[in-house]
């Protein structure tokens, strides 16, 4: 600190002392050797290019120099150029003169000089606002490299993600797909894009899509939905479509990112999953049926086997020399016995199939509602053998008195046949449950299919137990529906429809208020 | 049919069973019936002729175990299977362990009746086995220790002279020794001594100790 003082010392001299006296000697000589020869031209003594001295003193030397160079101009004057002439006394009547003079010269010194200061101030500020403006800049132009830097970052990370990832404006436009989005799609599909994806998803997840889409801006939420997408070979793929919207500050929709993650082999491991488990469930049905079988095989068996010997053992005792009438009468007893006790076999296995054991389940229920549940039901697999289910439902539909497992089963058994009678045949696929009031006591249900119906020789059979076309039915499902039906004082009967396909009706009583 | 042989009927079934013995009573079988494989081998003994009607499947001890344990004992009675409903294993099973025929319930008059003779037969020829091999070891068990190791050493084909030397006798007692074999096992030529020996497989002597 010290050092800095002492060493600044010398320049303050230099600057308030030094600097100022040389600036007002300057112009103040200037202006003497400017005025003598002036003088002769003009009579009056003739002192203003001093004050142009003095204001140029305060102009460049700053308040020092104006006040030397005052002073300065106040001595020479007085001596040269006011009465008496060289010499330093004035003249009573210039004394006035002389004093305007000095007033006017510390005037216009004062004036320079704060013109000056003033002057030095702006230069300052500009300087310093422009070096501002140049740090600013500077500053600018880094945070936009970084900026740049990160951008580039991040499109290297979202074309380097194994995923296919897009981003839309606010109304759902595409902006942005990357890489991997472009290859799947193919270019041209790409470029195809233009406002959303529906073009390049499959025609029966289109809705699904832009429903969730639609809802997902009105609500301003994210949406997710499993799709098809075709890709650029003209497959499709499942792919789960994700979407999250980033919002402005003031809460509107500023746009879209989207993820779309391939879910093909999660689908299909999925859907052997779901295979197996159904074959199993098949396989367990068909044991358990094998089974019951066996059971009743047997325990007809024994008392079949008892008559049928008995009946030979009555022809040999009558055949017999002599005829051996008691032994065969007692022999006929026991045929008489033992088939009594066949038939009971029988009425026992009836009465283990007729559930009268428990009260039935009756409780209101709309058909309606269990027909939608059931379409949804089958979506996946109605998807999967290209088969449209078509619901036509009365809108005032009476409600009935069901138990709605038991027609639930009735609905899923003939809509699963319907769909099974159809894969036989090309063309269209087509699976409609209509349901409708009736009489004004009765709601009557049709699936119809457009199959190829049932040949005319077996129409009797349709419903009788253990009679199926199918190499893995039971032949139990038809039969069991129609028990089911019954139960319930309905009637389930079945028709070929004129176009082709089995149409299957039946009715349910409705309830009483209707 | 003869007179002496009987079917024994074994089913868990009554009914069965006696209309199983009605009938083979209707012709001229002599047939008794047993409930259970327990009950029959409580009241059967193997000196009883006739076969074995014999439900596979019973409760306790089945049909399969029964026939096991018969030929554990070496009882030869011939059986005849029944069932509701035989699987092949086990139909395979029961016949590889000697069963003489595999019926399914409900079978023919015909069917049953010719199982039944073919298993009197085979009866009938076990026990005429039986009998010559008993009469057989009852002569055996007349020799004396001396004989027997001088029938040994005839049916292993030795001469009379080895014999002697083998036994240190003199060759007059070992003829004498052999004639006594041959009067006292009823054999008229050495063949015939042979075959008696191979039939209840009695041990000829073996040439192991003359290794010389």
């Amino acid at each position: 600190m010290t050092a800095v003082e002492l060493k600044r010392f010398p320049e303050g001299v230099y600057d308030y002392v030094m600097k100022p006296i040389a600036i007002a000697s300057c112009f103040v000589i200037v202006a003497l050797l400017w005025t003598f020869p002036l003088q002769h031209v003009i009579a009056y003594p003739f002192v203003f290019l001093f004050f142009g001295a003095i204001m140029g003193s305060a102009w460049f030397g700053g308040f020092m120099a104006g006040i030397m160079s005052v002073i300065m101009s106040g001595l020479l004057v007085t001596y040269f150029f006011i009465p008496p002439l060289f010499s330093m006394s004035v003249a009573k009547d210039s004394q006035s003169f002389l004093a305007a003079f000095l007033v006017c010269a510390i005037a216009i010194s004062i004036v320079g000089s704060a013109r000056r200061r003033s002057e030095g101030a702006v230069r300052l500020a500009r300087d310093q606002l422009e070096e501002m403006v140049r740090e600013r800049t500077a500053e600018l132009e880094a945070s936009n490299r970084e900026i740049r830097e990160s951008e580039r970052q991040l499109r290297i990370l979202t074309e380097a993600i194994p995923q296919q990832i897009w981003r839309a404006d606010a109304s759902g436009h595409i902006e942005y797909c990357n890489q991997h989005l472009r290859t799947y799609i193919g270019q041209r599909g790409g470029e195809e894009l233009g406002d959303s994806f529906y073009g390049v998803l499959h025609p029966e997840d289109e809705a699904l899509y832009r429903q969730g889409f639609e809802k997902a801006m009105r609500t301003g939420e994210g949406f997710e939905v499993e799709t098809r997408v075709r890709g650029a070979d003209g497959d499709y793929r499942w792919f789960l479509a994700r979407a999250i919207p980033q919002h402005t500050e003031d809460g509107n929709i500023a746009r879209w990112y989207g993820v779309h993650i391939d879910i093909e082999e999660q689908r299909r491991m999925q859907q052997n999953l779901k295979d197996a488990q159904e074959n199993l469930a098949r396989l367990s049905r068909i044991l358990s049926m094998a089974e019951m079988a066996a059971s009743i095989a047997h325990e007809l068996n024994q008392p079949l086997t008892a008559v049928v010997t008995h009946a030979y053992a009555c022809r040999e005792w009558l055949n017999s020399t002599p005829v051996n009438i008691e032994r065969a009468s007692t022999t006929a007893e026991k045929i008489v016995q033992e088939s009594t006790r066949a038939s009971a076999v029988v009425k026992r296995v009836r009465a283990l199939f007729r559930k009268d054991k428990e009260a039935p389940v009756r409780e209101p229920a709309d058909l309606n509602q269990l027909i939608r549940e059931l379409a949804r039901l089958l979506r996946e697999d109605a998807i999967r053998h290209g088969v449209s289910i078509r619901l036509d439902l009365a809108g005032d539909l009476a409600l009935v008195d069901i138990d709605p497992v038991q027609i639930q089963q009735v609905l899923l058994n003939l809509a699963t046949n319907a769909m099974e009678a159809m894969m036989a045949k090309d063309g269209q696929r087509e699976l409609t449950i209509h349901s409708q009031n009736q009489n004004g006591r009765e709601v009557l249900v049709s699936v119809a299919d457009t199959g190829c119906g049932v040949p005319a020789d077996l129409v009797e059979k349709v419903f009788d137990p253990f009679f199926t076309t199918k190499s893995q039915g039971t032949g139990m499902g038809l039969a069991l529906c129609r028990t089911i039906i019954e139960e319930h004082d309905g009637r389930l009967w079945f028709s070929n429809s004129p176009q082709g396909g089995a149409v299957f009706q039946f009715t349910l009583k409705s309830g009483d208020d209707h | 049919m003869q007179q002496g042989e009987t079917v024994f009927i074994v089913d868990d079934d009554t009914s069965i069973g006696e209309g199983l013995k009605n009938l083979l009573e209707s012709v001229g079988i002599k047939a008794e019936y047993f409930d259970s494989a327990e009950a029959f081998q409580k009241n059967w003994d193997r000196s009883r002729a006739g076969c074995l009607l014999l439900d596979a499947r019973l409760p306790g001890m089945s049909g399969v175990e029964l026939q096991e344990e018969l030929n554990a004992a070496r009882i030869g009675i011939p059986v005849i299977f029944m069932t509701a409903h035989g699987d092949v294993p086990m139909v395979r099973k029961v016949l590889k362990a000697g069963a003489v025929e595999f019926l399914t319930k409900p079978f023919g008059m015909e069917e049953l009746l010719s199982a039944i003779n073919v298993a009197f037969d085979y009866d009938r020829l076990f026990r005429a086995n039986a009998a010559i091999e008993q009469s057989i070891h009852a002569r055996v068990n007349l020799l004396t220790d001396r004989e027997r190791e001088v029938l040994a050493m005839v049916t292993a084909g030795l001469l009379n002279k080895q014999i002697a030397a083998r036994l240190n006798l003199s060759e007059i007692t070992v003829k004498l020794h052999r004639r006594h074999v041959m009067d006292k096992m009823q054999a008229a030529s050495l063949a015939d001594l042979v075959k008696m020996c191979e039939r209840i497989k009695l041990e000829s002597w073996k040439a192991a100790e003359s290794a010389e």
